[in-house]
């Protein structure tokens, strides 16, 4: 098994038209993704990589059974998008853009939490259940299919971690990227939850970053949980009131410190790793 | 991006919340001429974008007339957290019988927007929402159902108010709630906002802070003030996110989380970095090329190492720029680019026939310290030769 993206999942790229969507949409088929259809206002009956365009996710959904999507829809657009998606009853949203305005952000997080549904991102590398698919730009040549859940705040970094788990013999079962946003989708403890859930995942690397308070909140369900946690945390160096880069990765007030972070997780019964590759040793040393 | 002082009210005016009669002066004469408008008694406000102003000595009352030229004169050569002050608010001065605090602002811990309302506001109101949290009220706003006004009012009413002066918060609160929402706010804060003795209810400061990514449809005055440092305002014109360090080791990042755990490793080695550079999602042949150049404007920078993956990012393009600025500068800083993904092969291919140095291991520590080892043997030769450190900065500067 995996979670959230499995042998069922059946997704839409919707802006599959544009520059980035159909490029990444190759992408994702050659990975092996099931994807069923295509979606951009305007362009219903064209056909993109080979899959059928439609107007609407409505169609999609009605056509396909389609029950994901992953979203190339520029960010000025992405709310409505999204909103659709949710409205049509698609149960998995991976919203991939970055520069998405936050009311927009909380607007969709408000929908999908109302609709049951796991919204992740926006400012996400997607998700990636290996052998499986993926819905995402994550370089797929990085993965490999395993016992281990990954949960991370940066796409980069996921991207880092799987391949230090593949030098030390270990794959993933599911990659899920949170988003980079102060405001994201889905909080990291639902997917931990998730993960503590799955008879194939045998053990959790968090992938976390200075900011916000995701890491600290998962810190209360790790105390519960029976599988390994471990943790690495960027942004040591960070200097204190500045956004570095994402715009959720910015220390206020002494809080979202990559300290306050350590502490929590490491009073939860998390392994906390100074850096990437040994986050990887650790969590082949529990398995 | 915050709002300064000034705009922030003449926002708040727009949505009919009440502000103070005042004028924006940009030299002591221009202040003079306000204040002479306003009456007797009027208060001077330095207009920066940082927090603290009042106990930085950017206020000053004037009570008489004759002190305000060179109070004003004062305060233009002042510089508060870095910023020197160009502007300064003349407004009358107004004694308030009660200060309350009243913000609008979105809870990225829980990622819901809060109404916060104290009726013990003023420059204290962090004190008392450390030691006498009851007196902070929230309200939880749900953006796709805002609160109505009978829902505000029985909020507002918790502060002990009643008749009147709740009427009157109650339709601030409903006009900040507007604003906040039409102008898509990240904050919107009163604080304070001052209940006078004629039983007034006026907005003493304004604190706003405007989403970036919301710009491309949200009007504001042209202006707020331009970044402090050249190199970051040079990095936005790019389309990098560009951080001033104080190391020596130049960090370039295709991701974010991926450039602080490298500054992390080179601190961890005892280098410090010498800045924080993430590209983003949209690496081009150019981009690559303008951020390496920027990196290396800044004189303290001894080499540079690129961290890259290929997964939205066009890697062996981004390549082609990193070969391209080692052509065309004259004696290049060490660089080491580590770059792992989709089409990663054609990626080092293109940087190894460059004479770039190139690392394919996964472990970012192998980046960093070769960067390290590159640098030290430059060192040593710049010894034995006599100033080849200098040489660079030159070209550089």
């Amino acid at each position: 098994m995996s979670i959230l993206l499995n042998h069922e999942t059946r997704a839409v790229v919707q802006g599959i038209t544009g520059r980035i969507g159909s490029v990444q949409t190759a992408w994702m088929l050659e990975y092996g993704t099931k994807l069923v259809a295509g979606v951009t206002p305007g362009r219903g009956g064209e056909r993109v990589q080979g899959l059928p365009v439609y107007d609407d996710v409505y169609a999609a959904v009605e056509k396909h059974g389609a029950n994901a999507t992953v979203l190339f829809v520029p960010a000025p657009f992405i709310r409505d998008a999204v909103l659709e998606a949710i409205d049509a009853g698609i149960k998995l949203v991976v919203a991939i853009p970055e520069h998405v305005p936050l009311h927009d952000v909380l607007r969709m997080k408000s929908a999908a939490e109302k609709n049951n549904v796991w919204l992740l991102g926006p400012n996400t590398p997607g998700i990636i259940s290996p052998g499986i698919g993926k819905l995402g730009i994550m370089p797929g040549n990085m993965f490999m299919r395993g016992q281990v859940g990954i949960i991370s705040r940066s796409g980069t970094l996921s991207y880092e971690m799987a391949g230090l788990l593949k030098e030390v013999g270990l794959g993933q079962s599911t990659m899920v990227g949170v988003g980079g946003d102060p405001v994201v989708g889905s909080r990291m403890v639902k997917i931990l939850q998730e993960f503590e859930a799955d008879p194939e995942t045998e053990a959790v690397i968090i992938v976390g970053e200075i900011g916000g308070n995701a890491e600290e909140e998962a810190a209360a369900f790790i105390r519960e949980m029976k599988k390994p946690v471990v943790a690495y945390i960027a942004g040591r160096t960070a200097p204190a009131g500045r956004r570095m880069g994402h715009a959720g990765a910015i220390i206020s007030k002494g809080q979202g410190t990559v300290e306050s972070k350590i502490k929590a997780l490491e009073k939860a019964g998390a392994m906390v790793a100074f850096k990437p590759s040994d986050a990887a040793r650790l969590t082949r040393e529990c398995l | 991006m915050k709002l300064l002082e000034y705009q922030g009210k003449n926002l708040f005016a727009k949505y009919g919340l009440p502000v103070p009669r005042g004028k924006v002066a940009e030299d002591p004469q221009e202040a003079e001429e306000a204040a002479a408008q306003l009456g007797e008694r009027v208060v001077l406000k330095a207009q920066v974008p940082v927090g603290g102003r009042g106990k930085a000595g950017g206020i000053k009352y004037i009570s008489h007339p004759q002190q305000l030229f060179a109070e004003a004169e004062a305060l233009f050569r002042m510089d508060i957290g870095g910023f020197p002050v160009e502007k300064i608010l003349v407004e009358e001065w107004l004694e308030a019988v009660k200060e309350i605090y009243m913000g609008l602002l979105v809870d990225a811990d829980t990622g819901d927007i809060v109404f916060l309302f104290s009726p013990e506001g003023g420059v204290n109101i962090e004190a008392v929402a450390a030691s006498r949290p009851e007196k902070v009220f929230r309200l939880a706003v749900d953006p796709l159902a805002p609160p109505p006004l009978y829902r505000l009012r029985a909020f507002l009413r918790q502060g002990g108010f009643q008749g009147k002066i709740l009427e009157e918060l109650t339709k601030i609160a409903a006009r900040l709630l507007q604003l906040f929402f039409a102008k898509e706010l990240l904050i919107g804060e009163i604080n304070p906002l001052a209940i006078l003795p004629d039983q007034r209810v006026l907005a003493l400061d304004a604190k706003v802070e405007v989403d970036d990514n919301a710009l491309f449809r949200q009007e504001f005055e042209k202006k707020f003030w331009e970044e402090q440092d050249l190199l970051e305002k040079e990095a936005r014109h790019i389309g990098v996110t560009y951080v001033k360090l104080n190391g020596s080791v130049g960090v370039i990042g295709s991701g974010a989380g991926l450039a602080m755990a490298t500054m992390d490793m080179l601190e961890e080695r005892g280098y410090a970095p010498a800045n924080f550079l993430e590209t983003g999602g949209g690496i081009t042949e150019d981009l690559m090329y303008n951020a390496l150049k920027l990196v290396c404007k800044n004189s303290q920078v001894a080499g540079v190492v690129i961290n890259l993956y290929g997964g939205v990012n066009p890697i062996e393009k981004g390549a082609k720029g990193i070969v391209r600025f080692v052509r065309e500068t004259q004696s290049p800083p060490p660089i080491v680019v580590k770059a792992l993904g989709n089409k990663q092969e054609e990626c080092w291919e293109t940087l190894r026939e460059g004479g770039v140095t190139v690392v394919t291991s996964v472990k970012t520590e192998d980046a960093v310290d070769s960067i390290i080892k590159l640098i030290n043997s430059r060192k040593e030769k710049g010894a034995n030769l006599g100033g080849e450190e200098v040489n660079r900065d030159e070209h550089t500067a």
